[in-house]
């Protein structure tokens, strides 16, 4: 037990957060409701699973982008024309018209990506004008009206319940988070992007291949961006020209709650995932007590201020400072004792 | 250990670099054995760093010709030069702090596989560390918790993990302890065992003699000779690092001893490197804080004015406490800081010199929350005629040379009403001749309006051109606090470049 509280006290702000935040909101989602009268079921999960299905790779791409040291806007323009181009693209093939709409996000973020690495432009004017062009080219397919999809089979199929709690929906998502969880933490990449969000200069002068990794982030953004997108048009059957700023919302608060850092080069695609599974149990919490909307915003506001002060240089300078005067404290007094 | 037989590893030969106008590196030759441990000596500017950046594909010369086993070898990036057999270890700590040892020791490493299997990198982490005595690390923690000596270490291992053909040791012993530097010696002997030519650059002129075979000397960019380090003692290598002894006129009458300080440091602790200062500076004396890169003295001038949280101790300014890491407070309390990096922590590129010069003082030329252009004017006038740059009061910053960069960042700290002490840090880095010495003239000026001066410097040439007392500082400790016109730049040397135990050897 005391090992284990060790080991736990050693954790960093950034592992400890994602798993306080989500122990936290699993606390919040089995206890408030069902003391205000709304058991939880089956069906509850069910909800929170489609919620993190529909946002959850929002907030991947833009927490690797934010990993690498810097931030990608058009995120919420690609989930936007993602889904409008899988509506027109994919009538005859739901399939063809994902794999398509990946493309289009890969090429998109190849060219942020390129311009910001090879120019050293910052990112966020760069993806602000992404957005912006993304947002415009969605209104011009849809004409400024949302489009029906018209293959409704496909939207029943891909939130069909499986094992009651999970649909094809939020296991595709699930199986993207794996993959880049994987391709994280087992390759070089992984290493690679922490470094140059770390420390981009030093990245440089050992040899990382600053560019390539930047744009590779970009590209992958970009991919996971439109997924999202098409697959939300897909389970709604139909494509909206503008989703608002929610998808942004959701996405970076649940970027920072699952340990990833403003100032780059920390957190994982699983603390990404646990901050994506918090938002959404807190968001379905909400929806269960059917609390007015502005409720869900001072909590998530909240939240992200309370996991933004956790990672704050200098209240981790203090904790360090406090940690290491205990410590030495404690170990005079150990070598008190046993004289 | 080389012979003069063996092929050679690297041949520099006539290599010349220019930055602008100045000439970094003239004509340069050098020659590194299999097996041979080569020091590289030199003052600031001598062109030692321009070696080390030509040979890690940092930078490229502008002539000669360079070569690596006996093949044209010029690294155009970093991973050609890994990729030519040569290893870097920066003077500059280059490990990525959020990043793990062992994902550090793996990190731009041309042969890393693309799988990241962990337990084959920590077993391979564990065997370069044993190699540098961190026999105990683990590869699993983040760089961000180690000491500055493990750091180091670590980066050494890094080096070691390459398998290169040429490692370059870049002042890799400047934050280290006397255990952790007998590690690297050990490290690095047996490299040298195996083969591998070690580049040892280092301005420790003991650890030069202790562990290298031959050394080269530079001054100024040019080569002033190489030699087996049997042939030469520790006083002939600063002759010839030095050149001749200058003579030296004093440009002003220093103040009298007598008087308390204007402002008293006492146990001013800066961890990691700082244990305890202490220090006064009296009314109109200028103070130099000498030593190498890493020695502390950067560490003092930036918690004075505020910029270490984690610094303590006891500063009091005219008898009042100063309270420590508020660069607002230190700035209240009349410390004036000019930062190493004026680009960054300096000045407003973008704007001209009189905004510059008068960007801190907008409170005493506004009305109500405006600032009067009327008011602006006469004192901007005043301020860019007193650096000299008049008629240049209109161009932005970016425009002007480094030099005249540096005065306007300087020129704002001036004539500032209740400055009781100049905080300079490395106040003429960068600069050329002519700025350096209208740099000094302002400093100078401001003492004998009666401000004190406190300023680190690795410049012998500057420490003995505008300082009253010299104290020098190595590894974070004072080792000697001396008059100037009671010291020698040869004692100053001594003083910089040794462990205080061993400084009566050297005497």
């Amino acid at each position: 037990m005391s090992a284990a509280l060790k080991r736990l006290r050693s954790l960093s702000p950034e592992v400890l957060s994602p798993v306080l935040f989500l122990l936290a909101m699993i606390g919040f989602f089995l206890i408030v409701p069902t003391s205000q009268g709304h058991p939880i079921g089956s069906y509850s999960i069910y909800s929170v699973l489609q919620t993190f299905g529909t946002y959850g790779l929002v907030a991947l791409a833009l927490g690797l982008t934010m990993i690498a040291g810097e931030f990608d806007l058009s995120t919420l323009g690609m989930f936007a024309l993602g889904g409008m181009l899988a509506v027109k693209l994919g009538e005859s093939s739901a399939a063809l018209g994902i794999v398509l709409v990946v493309a289009i996000g890969a090429l998109a973020g190849l060219i942020q990506g390129a311009l910001i690495a090879f120019l050293r432009l910052n990112s966020m004017a760069v993806t602000l004008g992404g957005y912006i062009t993304m947002i415009g080219l969605t209104g011009t397919l849809g004409h400024d009206k949302s489009v029906s999809y018209l293959n409704v089979d496909t939207a029943i199929k891909l939130d069909e319940p499986i094992a009651e709690i999970f649909s094809r929906h939020s296991l595709i998502v699930l199986a993207a988070f794996v993959l880049v969880a994987l391709l994280m933490g087992f390759t070089r990449l992984g290493r690679a992007v922490r470094a140059v969000g770390g420390d981009r200069k030093t990245s440089r002068t050992v040899g990382v291949r600053v560019n390539l990794v930047l744009i590779g982030v970009f590209t992958l953004s970009g991919m996971l961006a439109g997924l999202a997108g098409g697959l939300n048009a897909y389970s709604l059957a139909t494509a909206v020209t503008n989703p608002g700023v929610a998808p942004l919302v959701f996405a970076a608060t649940a970027a920072l709650i699952g340990g990833v850092t403003v100032a780059g080069g920390q957190g994982t695609a699983a603390g990404i995932a646990a901050g994506a599974l918090a938002m959404s149990l807190l968001q379905a919490s909400f929806g269960i007590l059917a609390s007015p909307i502005w409720v869900t915003e001072i909590v998530t506001g909240l939240l992200l201020v309370v996991a933004v002060l956790l990672t704050a240089p200098l209240i981790r300078d203090r904790i360090a400072n406090a940690r290491q005067a205990y410590e030495s404290l404690r170990a005079r007094r150990t070598a008190g004792g046993i004289d | 250990m080389s012979t003069a037989t063996s092929p050679e590893r690297l041949r520099f030969q006539g290599v010349c670099k220019s930055y602008g106008a100045v000439r970094a590196l003239a004509d340069f030759s050098l020659t590194l054995r299999p097996g041979e441990i080569h020091a590289l000596c030199g003052h600031n500017g001598a062109g030692k760093s321009t070696v080390v950046k030509i040979l890690a594909g940092l930078v490229r010369p502008d002539e000669g010709q360079i070569e690596i086993d006996g093949a044209e070898a010029l690294a155009r990036s970093p991973q050609q030069a890994q990729r030519l057999g040569v290893a870097l270890v920066d003077q500059e700590i280059s490990l990525i702090d959020v990043l793990s040892v062992a994902d550090n020791l793996m990190l731009g490493s041309a042969d890393q596989p693309f799988l990241n299997r962990r337990r084959a990198a920590r077993s391979r982490a564990r065997d370069l560390l044993r190699r540098v005595g961190l026999d105990s690390l683990d590869p699993a923690r983040p760089v961000s918790s180690l000491a500055m000596g493990e750091r180091q270490l670590v980066e050494i291992a890094r080096a070691l993990g390459h398998d290169a053909g040429i490692l370059i040791l870049d002042e890799p012993t400047a934050t280290l302890s006397e255990a952790e530097i007998g590690h690297v010696f050990d490290a690095v002997r047996s490299v040298s065992a195996d083969g591998t030519a070690v580049l040892f650059v280092s301005h420790r002129l003991g650890e030069v003699m202790e562990l290298c075979h031959s050394v080269t000397v530079l001054r100024d960019g040019q080569l002033v000779r190489t030699a087996q380090t049997t042939e030469l003692d520790r006083a002939e290598l600063i002759q010839l690092m030095l050149g001749h002894e200058p003579e030296r006129a004093l440009r002003r009458e220093p103040p009298a001893e007598e008087g308390r300080g204007s402002v008293t440091i006492r146990g001013l602790a800066i961890p990691p490197r700082v244990p305890g200062l202490d220090l006064d500076v009296r009314p109109g004396e200028i103070v130099a804080l000498a030593g190498q890169v890493g020695c502390g003295a950067t560490d003092v001038i930036r918690a004075l004015a505020g910029h270490s949280s984690r610094a303590s101790g006891e500063v009091r300014v005219d008898g009042r406490r100063l309270r420590l890491g508020s660069p607002g407070v230190a700035r209240a309390a009349g410390l004036a800081f000019l930062s190493n990096d004026r680009k960054s922590e300096g000045l407003f590129l973008g704007r001209s010199v009189g905004d510059n010069l008068v960007a801190t003082r907008l409170k005493e030329m506004s009305s109500g929350g405006l600032v009067l252009e009327r008011r602006v004017e006469p004192v901007a006038g005043r301020l860019a005629a007193s650096i000299g740059l008049e008629e240049r009061r209109r161009s932005a910053v970016s425009e002007l040379s480094g030099g005249n960069q540096q005065k306007v960042f300087l020129g704002r700290l001036l004539e500032q009403p209740g400055t009781r002490l100049l905080l300079l840090d490395e106040p003429t880095r960068g600069v050329d001749v002519g700025g350096r010495a209208d740099i000094h003239d302002l400093v100078r000026s401001a003492a004998d309006a009666g401000v004190g001066v406190l300023f680190a410097s690795t410049e012998l040439d500057e420490i003995f051109d505008l300082a009253d007392t010299i104290v020098t500082m190595f590894s974070g400790r004072v080792v000697a606090v001396a008059r100037r016109t009671e010291t020698s730049t040869h004692r100053v040397v001594s003083e910089m470049t040794h462990a205080p135990n061993d400084r009566e050897a050297v005497a």
